[in-house]
């Protein structure tokens, strides 16, 4: 194989890069060695081209964009074949990377992550509301988002805003099914029924890059990314401003209503400063983000706009996270270590809002997070994990009759995986230990004791790969679940999630031409839902455990992609085909009814042409009806197709300055549409970016 | 569940039959359908003599949606009805028939309503109004006064924080304030009941219950009121009040007995009985406790709680309401005698109202839309054209084989073909 020029090793999905070398620490090292001519690495019996594995997970590799990493210098180093002996990835997964996820128009890791099989994202509309996803119908809540490898965690609401997140700074998105199954991990990295990986770039050269971007409806943003890379060490700052009114309109039209309109109180203003460094098995990460924004209400009949119901948020997060991995032979060992601080601000005492109680309250929320892992591998078919977490989470409010809550979190798990003849058995036992602290006057919920088991089994040989797992997982009721003032429920029952699932995927590889399939059939049992209901017969609502669901389903990925001189053409598609049942009451009549808001089809296509630095990519995301209530068969969202179209063009001169321009057309047909029922999502949008790079 | 389909199948065949007879309809009944909160799907259910003619009846009629979350529906007059959409900011005004005539969004924040046939009066918990002086403001909660001819505010009165039910008495407004947002704005709850001058619309006495919260349903049988106080679901405990209004306007310091049960869902009988399911809900045990009442608010009152008050409901309705998913209202139609309970189950899904006749006996259900919970009965066909007064008949030890049609009625001799009740089952007479 031959690698056209140095800047194509970023290209290559980093995940697989782990599984070729067995940990992030590894990731340059391996980059290096596979930049070294003639150099043979051998880690395994299973013996693939490189580029297999690149594969499944495709990358569009010549779609130029203009961010710094991706600008394509006019140097090419010829590099000898390589070939790398490696295992195949266990676990169920997709990714994004690279040039790959900046061909697609995304605004944050959310638009991103809607391209994967299986997944739903749940918007309530536009550029400041809510974003969370949903895999395989279990729930926000049972997805893990990780950064670096170390989870994201939101100990009040145990929701994750991925509107909050950028990917102007990330290498790769992935999304597993069940755990990752590296040879060193986390146990929180086991703790949640899917996992999603950002992985932050890591420099390779010094750069300097400036955005300026303009959009529809008021909307404005700058970024600057700063990129050093010196004697081992590589360092990344990215900064962001945004605004925008969100004033977007919209239109419900049928047969009972006509409803023309422009979303009020959709603004939102939002910094976002964030730098990494790294040193080989080292990388750190800090973060800040404020953001202040209108929270707007569903589109509802009223005779005027005299009164809305204006709520207002205004957020403040900071982390900063430190991860440290070693391999020294057979032992490896992984440190995690972050602190968390969250401030949360949500007021409603508005004139104009006539409708709820005035309030504003303030929510405070400090987290720190301390994680070893250790891995044997005491022969080539044996490697062993085990791994101790702790975290310890306060909230504060001044919400009435709430008092200060703190929470302790361990988690301990022992992992082993076996690797023989092309077969590979992976087990987990996670144990999980919570306890809370409040001198609330309900109480704090009884400790939390569960163990929870997973195993994986796969064969991989001649191209092709085939696995069947297990996981049980639960996730514990959150701080807002237990204490919030009435709402709050301190006798509930964690929700579980069962999971099982085979599946397999090909690759083909043959001079320019790559390929693979993936498909995945799966089923999954989640009981105990946690949901805030009315209580029987009184007017009050609290969290209860509620709700048994059954879900089945199939997930398939097909991509290809060809290299034809200045060409390079790209097809990533996804495909989901579910059925989600309702198994809460076998006296009720919504037994075995399909299960609110989940699509029975949905799929995403995209397409990528790039000739030399000009690439054009469409994209057609999906989704079909999905039913909102149970009440009447025309409670239904209606199905939609979202065609985004990309035009990106960067000029080099005086070979170390690149200017790119980017034309982006959001929702290309202006198709209506909602993710939740009467909050409309906005139609056609344009966009421009400007970027200037040294 | 195969059985009361065939009912609603028999049921449905009979109003049609009805219908392309021409035979009159005894049975008229009008029920708000919440919805699901900013999903602008409030709903306006009709039945017909026990079956559902649409689920979406205002919609029907008018070819558009009545709004977000209806809380409250009164019959003004021979021709007019009222329905507070609460977060639409609405009152609409339909006909009997169902026909919008007139919607105002100067009350905002709407909750509860009572008439007097000429004007309107709507408590609200929002501190805004906009009358025909111009914009008024509230610190507090307030009642809104509003002339039917016109459909405007015309005068207003500032009460407790958060008034909820409201009922007329001689010529004055009797509103039970609950400061139900205590939980979130500074204040504490409300536990009194602001009396208004009805024609003045000023106030002239608050009653303190020693009972915060009178929130939910507020029943009204005379000068008596039940209401419902589901406590602060920490400390302090749900209770019931029986309000005398006759008595408060006559000096009374204490015109009130205060019950140690719920009343969170209550309705007026025919016999000026108060019936109430009370539910108690504590955050301590996460568990909740109920409790079914038949009231007699009279002796309630003259002997101050110790009398009156029997853990009942007529016929089978105990059993049956216990086997609910979410009760969430309950009624007796003033004309035929038909209990009704509601019963919202998972409330994302249809709600279902069962129905009894007049001594409790259940005869079946029918599948109404989300959160269905307040109700309307309209006057019989046989009222208007003067057929006679229709009044529910006890039960009697000795009338175990009595027949009653499906109003009610006890039947001497059924006629083939019609569907009646005996023994409190349903059959047909061949």
């Amino acid at each position: 194989m031959t690698l056209e020029n140095k800047d194509k090793s970023e290209d290559l999905p980093d995940a697989n890069i782990n599984h070729v070398c067995g940990s992030t620490d590894d990731y340059l090292v391996s980059i290096m060695r596979i930049l070294t001519p003639s150099r043979l690495l051998r880690r395994s019996s299973s013996a693939l081209p490189l580029l297999i594995l690149a594969l499944p997970t495709f990358y569009a590799g010549a779609a130029n964009t203009t961010t710094p990493d991706s600008v394509a210098p006019d140097r090419v180093d010829t590099l000898q074949e390589v070939v790398v002996n490696a295992d195949m990835p266990l676990a169920t997964r997709q990714t994004l990377s690279g040039k790959e996820l900046q061909a697609l128009s995304t605004t944050s890791v959310a638009d991103a992550l809607k391209y994967f099989a299986g997944v739903q994202i749940k918007d309530y509309g536009g550029l400041g509301g809510l974003k969370t996803v949903n895999v395989r119908s279990m729930g926000a809540q049972h997805v893990g988002i990780y950064i670096d490898g170390v989870r994201l965690t939101n100990a009040q609401n145990g929701t994750i805003d991925l509107g909050k997140f950028s990917l102007s700074s990330m290498e790769s998105v992935e999304l597993y099914n069940a755990n990752r199954l590296e040879r060193c991990q986390a146990p929180s990295e086991f703790a949640s029924g899917a996992t999603v990986y950002f992985r932050t770039r890591r420099p390779t050269r010094d750069s300097l890059s400036a955005q300026f971007k303009a959009a529809s409806f008021s909307t404005f943003s700058g970024k600057l990314n700063l990129q050093t890379s010196r004697r081992g060490w590589q360092a990344m700052l990215d900064a962001e401003a945004l605004h925008t009114k969100g004033d977007y309109p919209f239109r419900y039209h049928s047969e009972y209503e006509d409803t023309v309109g422009r979303r009020t109180n959709n603004d939102i203003r939002y910094y976002r400063v964030e730098g990494a460094l790294f040193k080989n098995g080292f990388s750190s990460h800090i973060y800040y983000y404020y953001s202040e924004r209108g929270c707007p209400g569903g589109i509802v009949r009223r005779l005027s706009d005299k009164y809305t119901n204006v709520g207002r948020e205004w957020d403040s997060d900071f982390f900063v996270q430190t991860s440290w991995r070693q391999t020294l032979g057979m032992h490896s060992i992984l440190a995690n270590l972050k602190y968390t601080n969250e401030y949360l601000r949500y007021c409603t005492d508005y004139p104009e809002n006539q409708n709820t109680a005035k309030v504003d309250n303030h929510y405070h929320q400090n987290d720190i997070y301390s994680s070893l892992s250790y891995a044997c591998a005491p022969t080539d078919w044996l490697s062993v994990n085990a791994g101790y977490d702790f975290r310890a989470s306060w909230l504060s409010a001044d919400l009435k009759y709430f008092s200060a809550v703190r929470r302790h979190d361990q988690k301990a798990v022992i992992a082993a995986d076996l690797r023989r003849w092309g077969f590979r058995l992976a087990g987990s036992m996670l144990y999980q230990y919570y306890k809370d602290f409040t001198q609330m006057h309900t109480g704090a919920a009884k400790p939390l004791k569960r163990f929870t088991p997973s195993v994986t089994l796969g064969y991989e040989g001649r191209g092709f790969r085939v696995h069947a797992w297990y996981k049980k997982i639960f996730r514990a009721p959150t701080l807002n679940d237990l204490y919030y003032t009435q709402a709050g429920n301190r006798n509930l029952k964690p929700e579980y999630t069962t999971q099982w699932d085979i599946g397999g995927e090909y690759t083909f590889a043959q001079g320019q031409w790559n390929a693979s399939a993936q498909l995945d059939l799966y089923l999954n049992k989640i009981k105990n839902r946690i949901v805030c209901l009315p209580i029987k017969g009184t007017y009050t609502w609290s969290m209860m455990n509620y709700g048994y669901t059954f879900c089945r389903g199939l997930n398939a990925n097909l991509n290809g992609r060809v290299n034809l001189a200045d060409w390079n053409l790209a097809l990533i598609t996804s495909f989901t085909l579910q059925r989600d049942l309702d198994r809460t009451d076998p006296e009720s009549d919504l037994y075995n009814r399909p299960i609110c808001y989940s699509p029975t089809f949905s799929c995403g296509i995209t397409a990528i042409a790039a000739w030399r630095t000009l690439s054009l990519s469409v994209s057609n995301l999906y989704v079909g009806k999905r039913m909102w209530s149970y009440a009447d068969p025309e409670d239904m969202l209606k199905p939609y197709s979202n065609v985004d179209v990309k035009v990106d063009y960067s000029l080099q001169f005086k070979k170390k300055y690149t200017a790119g321009v980017t034309l982006e057309v959001l929702d290309l047909f202006d198709v209506q549409y909602e993710h939740v029922p009467r909050y409309p999502m906005p139609g056609r949008t344009l966009r421009l970016s400007l970027t200037f790079s040294i | 569940m195969k059985k009361f389909t065939c009912l609603r199948v028999i049921l449905a065949m009979s109003a049609m039959a009805s219908v392309l007879s021409g035979r009159a309809v005894e049975e008229k009944l009008i029920i708000l359908d919440e919805g699901m909160w900013q999903a602008d799907n409030g709903r306006v259910s009709y039945i017909e003599d026990g079956s559902v003619v649409s689920n979406s009846w205002f919609r029907d009629v008018n070819g558009y949606k009545l709004g977000d979350t209806p809380n409250d529906i009164i019959q003004i007059n021979d021709n007019l009805i009222a329905i507070s959409v609460n977060w639409s900011n609405i009152i609409q005004f339909i006909t009997p028939e169902g026909k919008a005539v007139a919607a105002t969004e100067n009350v905002p924040n709407n909750r509860r309503l009572a008439s007097d046939g000429r004007y309107v009066y709507v408590s609200s918990y929002g501190h805004e109004c906009e009358t025909v002086n111009g914009t008024v403001k509230f610190t507090k909660g307030y009642v809104a006064k509003i002339d039917i001819n016109d459909f405007r505010v015309v005068a207003t009165c500032e009460v407790g924080y958060e008034p909820e039910g409201i009922a007329l008495y001689d010529g004055h407004l009797f509103i039970a304030n609950t400061g139900g947002y205590a939980f979130q704005e500074d204040h504490e709850y409300e536990r009194t009941v602001d009396i208004i001058d009805a024609a003045t619309m000023r106030k002239v006495n608050s009653i303190d219950t020693g009972v915060i919260n009178l929130y939910g349903t507020m029943s009204q049988s005379g000068q008596y009121l039940c209401i419902n106080s589901p406590g602060d679901y920490y400390d302090i405990d749900a209770a019931g009040i029986i309000f005398d209004c006759r008595k408060a306007l006559d000096g009374d310091p204490q015109p009130f007995v205060v019950m140690p049960y719920a009343c969170t869902y209550n309705c007026t009988t025919t016999d000026g009985s108060f019936l109430a399911i009370g539910s108690r809900y504590s955050y301590y045990t996460g568990e909740y406790t109920f409790n079914y009442l038949t009231i007699d608010p009279g002796l309630c009152i003259e002997s101050g709680g110790a009398e009156g008050i029997e853990n009942r409901l007529p016929g089978t309705m105990v059993n049956d309401i216990m086997s609910m998913t979410s009760p969430y209202g309950i009624y007796q139609n003033p004309y035929t005698g038909m209990f009704y309970a509601t019963d919202a189950g998972s409330f994302a899904g249809a709600g279902v109202l069962h129905q009894w006749d007049p001594q409790g006996n259940y005869i079946g259900k029918n599948g109404l839309y989300i959160n269905p919970g307040h109700f309307l009965a309209l006057k019989p066909d046989s009222w208007n054209s003067g057929v006679g007064t229709i009044v529910a008949t006890p039960a009697s030890p000795d009338d175990d084989n009595a027949i009653y049609d499906l109003l009610g009625r006890r039947v001497a001799t059924p006629k083939k073909g019609g569907i009646y009740i005996s023994n409190g089952k349903k059959f047909i007479c061949r």
